[in-house]
């Protein structure tokens, strides 16, 4: 067998694999968390894509997944808009927003990009908690309706109540995501975002326009945000300001990391790991009775950071077994 | 001057109160080799910054092909023909060789951000895997400057003296009319400085006029069509080389005011 042969097989059954999950699993719980790891694996790969491609320090990615559920939440709430197109509109107003962001990256790089990109995220959740007329503050916005059903025949259609409907339709999404992403890594694009990151004044001396160059990944990077946020609010039902909070961007950062920055697979690879690590926890929570989620994350990454710089992900390509055909030059297709 | 591609008047650059470049005149013909020289902190790099676009100049003009250009953003002057490379190499460091090359050839007057990214959707724009015409010119870029072994390391394992290479191979695969050289032979041992003049002669063979910074007396004397003197930000001396060598204000910038000219 051809490696392209061996891939090509690994993929198909790891897409069947993919799809026929939710049909073996039937606990609710179990699908509850399997619901969690898409909504996160969505959000890793799009803040992977502006920060581990890209190299713009993002903490504020939070922020875009809560205005993609603030929107499609707020819109279906007040104006009745179906809670599809509502996905669409928190895309693409996480996408205004992701450019606006993006704006000030023109300038700052590093640190200093960074403590913006909080600062941004904050301001929204304080607007969230505070603006009570429009989001009902702290209490959160509940009564979110639920995708519309599909109509099938004229008396049958798929409802998407049930966490094992919601699953499949989030399968998809991700699926588009990853696949989008892919697509544009491995084009000029991905090499141009990749030799931005490496050294912007050598690639602006190639011709790169810089500038719109951020402005676009940005954008781009908080559309799938944006998504995910509104894809969790027609889910959950229920969104809170929450959702908008440093923690959360925390632990996109820490799965990214923990399954490897700026490759493929690894921010998909971190989300399974630590959605499921942390619903564990949950258990170790309730006995110890303590809150130590965020002092294990915060250890998890100095670990990853010290001693596995490229993740799982990076530790992976080092078997024999691995399909090396996912590494060319540098681990998985870096 | 016929064929004239870049001119400068009285171009001038302050950092803070220090004049960097101060009203500087020189211009450039089409195809020639000029040969940019000055003891240290004389601001050669300065005025090749202005050239390139890395910063505006305080005051003075620059035309590149008949149309005034100070100002203007280095990526909108290297798509209209005006390349570089850097005295303190700046490849891409995460990425192969052949990437390096990749990044470059992407037709940037043509391909944006968001076409780039949205073809990538339906086809595989400027894929080194499925575009077999870039494939074709990334490796003849590589085989020009010798790195045709090395196209899958990545450029950061590559030895200091082949980085230089590939930035010039990069610089090359945009398709430069002007290619500005920051120092091309620093730090390069006896042969691999004969390699490289035999690659600057190469491309300026292909009609590319070429502005090169350089201290290795052998290098410049060997190429340069036409020498400029920089001292202290001001232009001294400009000519044939032979005749700038024996400058009496050249030799006395370079050992200081008592010395004399050896015959």
């Amino acid at each position: 067998m051809t490696p392209r042969t061996t891939r090509r097989l690994l993929t198909a059954a790891g897409l069947a694999a993919f799809f026929t999950l939710p049909l073996v699993v039937t606990d609710r719980y179990f699908l509850h968390i399997l619901v969690m790891t898409g909504i996160f694996a969505i959000l890793t790969s799009s803040w992977n894509l502006l920060t581990g491609y890209a190299g713009q320090l993002n903490l504020g990615h939070a922020a875009f997944y809560g205005i993609g559920a603030y929107t499609s939440a707020i819109l279906a709430t007040r104006l009745g808009i179906n809670p599809w197109a509502g996905l669409l509109a928190g895309g693409l107003l996480a996408a205004a927003a992701g450019f606006l962001l993006g704006i000030p990256s023109l300038r700052l790089s590093g640190p200093y990009l960074a403590i913006t990109t909080i600062g941004f995220a904050e301001i929204l959740r304080l607007v969230a908690m505070n603006w009570v007329d429009l989001t009902r503050g702290s209490l959160g916005l509940y009564g979110i309706p639920p995708l519309t059903p599909i109509p099938i025949t004229s008396n049958v259609s798929i409802e998407f109540t049930s966490e094992r409907n919601f699953l499949y339709v989030l399968l998809i999404v991700l699926l588009l995501t990853v696949w989008a992403i892919r697509r544009m890594i491995r084009s000029g694009f991905g090499v141009t975002l990749k030799a931005l990151r490496d050294d912007e004044v050598g690639a602006e001396s190639i011709g790169v326009d810089t500038a719109r160059f951020k402005l676009t990944v940005f954008t781009i990077s908080a559309f799938f945000a944006g998504v995910a946020g509104a894809l969790f609010a027609h889910y959950q039902r229920l969104i809170s300001p929450d959702t908008l909070s440093l923690g959360e961007t925390f632990a996109i950062l820490t799965m990214t990391m923990l399954g490897g920055l700026g490759t493929l697979t690894g921010p998909i690879l971190g989300a399974v790991i630590l959605t499921f690590f942390s619903e564990w926890l949950r258990f170790v929570e309730d006995m110890v009775k303590l809150d130590v989620r965020m002092v294990i994350y915060g250890l998890l990454l100095i670990v990853t950071i010290r001693f596995m710089r490229e993740g799982v992900v990076g530790l992976l390509v080092k078997l024999p077994w691995w399909p090396k055909t996912l590494g060319k030059g540098g681990s998985d297709g870096r | 001057m016929a064929d004239e591609i870049l001119r400068t008047d009285g171009l001038t650059k302050y950092f803070g109160g220090l004049c960097a470049v101060g009203d500087v005149s020189f211009a450039l013909s089409d195809g020639e080799i000029v040969g940019l020289i000055g003891p240290n902190g004389a601001g050669k790099t300065t005025l090749v910054n202005l050239m390139s676009g890395a910063f505006p100049p305080s005051s003075g003009t620059i035309h590149y092909n008949g149309r005034s250009v100070g100002g203007f953003k280095a990526h909108r002057l290297n798509k209209m023909g005006i390349a570089r490379t850097f005295q303190v190499v700046r490849i891409f460091k995460t990425l192969t060789v052949l990437e390096n090359i990749q990044a470059s050839l992407i037709d940037r007057r043509r391909y944006g951000p968001w076409r780039l990214a949205l073809t990538s959707l339906y086809k595989r724009a400027y894929s080194l895997d499925a575009d077999a015409d870039a494939r074709q010119e990334a490796e003849r870029l590589l085989d020009f400057v010798g790195l045709t072994d090395y196209r899958d390391e990545l450029a950061e394992n590559l030895p200091y003296a082949y980085t230089k290479r590939l930035e010039i191979a990069r610089a090359l695969a945009t398709r430069p009319r002007l290619l500005l050289l920051d120092e091309p032979s620093a730090g390069l041992n006896p042969r691999e400085l004969d390699d490289q003049i035999g690659i600057i002669r190469r491309i300026n063979g292909q009609g590319v006029a070429i502005l090169i910074i350089e201290h290795v007396m052998k290098v410049i004397m060997s190429i340069s069509h036409r020498l400029i003197v920089l001292h202290y930000g001001k232009k001294i001396a400009e000519g044939a080389p032979e005749a700038v060598y024996r400058d009496p204000r050249v030799v006395e910038a370079y050992l200081g005011g008592d010395a004399h000219v050896a015959h």
